[in-house]
């Protein structure tokens, strides 16, 4: 009975994905890209909810909407933007360019749309369980590497910014 | 009904080349590093789709989660990446007051 709601929500997050990513390509105004970006990200996280990785959602919403969008932002704050024409669009060459990109872009877009779906039904739902086995179990010593890397990313961005005190 | 493994691909595919395109064009650094977080996500929706989709063909396992396991890793180094990244902006900044990378090119010979 509710057999339309998934491809409509389906249309629903792709076309957050895919305007709010172009927006931010395109725009010029430098908090509302950083906002429309926290809007792609989140429905990417919607796209992973329709795709049944619920945890993987609420990652993506935890570290991509909260910290990522954040961190930004504060980037954007902490240094003076300026209206500058964009670099390289809308030269001479754009037919170019374009013809170049359909060409690429024709057989990727063939090859994504070719993929088939398996015949067995995929498992739905309730993947926290066997993704915290897999990681805790399988992956035990990639997931202390990771929490090596991110100390080092943390110290690192603490002694670029860190200003010389004499 | 249910939306088809391609579908989720074909989006996958077109956020990578909008955060592309965007890497290439714009000359701002934080946008270029926002283009940058897009890419990395539209890499995370395949990783996802595959697993979720057609990770049984590969080990017999209706639970395998090798693909939901690899996005996990992914979203540590993004972390790292935007926090290192605009700590480096940030540095740059403090020597020269831009955030155009057509002015930040003091190594250049």
């Amino acid at each position: 009975m509710f057999d339309f709601l998934e491809p409509l929500f389906f249309a629903l997050f792709a076309l957050g994905i895919i305007g709010a990513g172009a927006c931010v390509v395109v725009l010029r105004r430098i908090t509302a890209q950083a906002l429309l970006m926290a809007l792609t990200f989140a429905s990417m996280a919607g796209m992973f909810l329709l795709l049944g990785a619920e945890t993987i959602a609420l990652f993506q919403v935890l570290i991509y909407v909260g910290a990522i969008t954040i961190l930004i932002l504060f980037g954007v704050m902490f240094t003076k933007q300026d209206d500058r024409p964009y670099g390289l669009f809308f030269q001479e060459q754009t037919p170019w360019a374009a013809a170049l990109t359909l060409v690429i872009a024709l057989p990727v877009a063939f090859l994504a749309l070719s993929f088939k779906d398996p015949t067995t039904a995929s498992a739905k739902g309730g993947d926290l369980i066997p993704l915290a086995a897999s990681l805790f179990r399988d992956y035990t010593f990639p997931f202390e590497v990771a929490s090596v890397l991110l100390l080092a990313a943390l110290v690192g961005a603490i002694v670029l910014v860190k200003r010389d005190e004499q | 009904m249910t939306v088809p493994l391609g579908a989720f691909i074909a989006v996958s595919a077109a956020l990578f080349f909008i955060g592309a395109a965007g890497v290439l064009v714009r000359r701002n650094a934080v946008v270029i590093l926002m283009c940058v977080e897009l890419m990395l996500n539209a890499s995370n929706l395949a990783l996802v789709a595959f697993s979720r989709r057609a990770g049984e063909l590969g080990a017999g396992n209706p639970l395998d989660q090798r693909g939901s396991v690899f996005v996990v890793f992914v979203f540590v180094v993004a972390a790292a990446e935007v926090a290192v990244g605009l700590a480096i902006i940030l540095a740059a900044y403090r020597n020269r007051p831009t955030v155009n990378v057509d002015e930040i090119h003091d190594l250049k010979g």
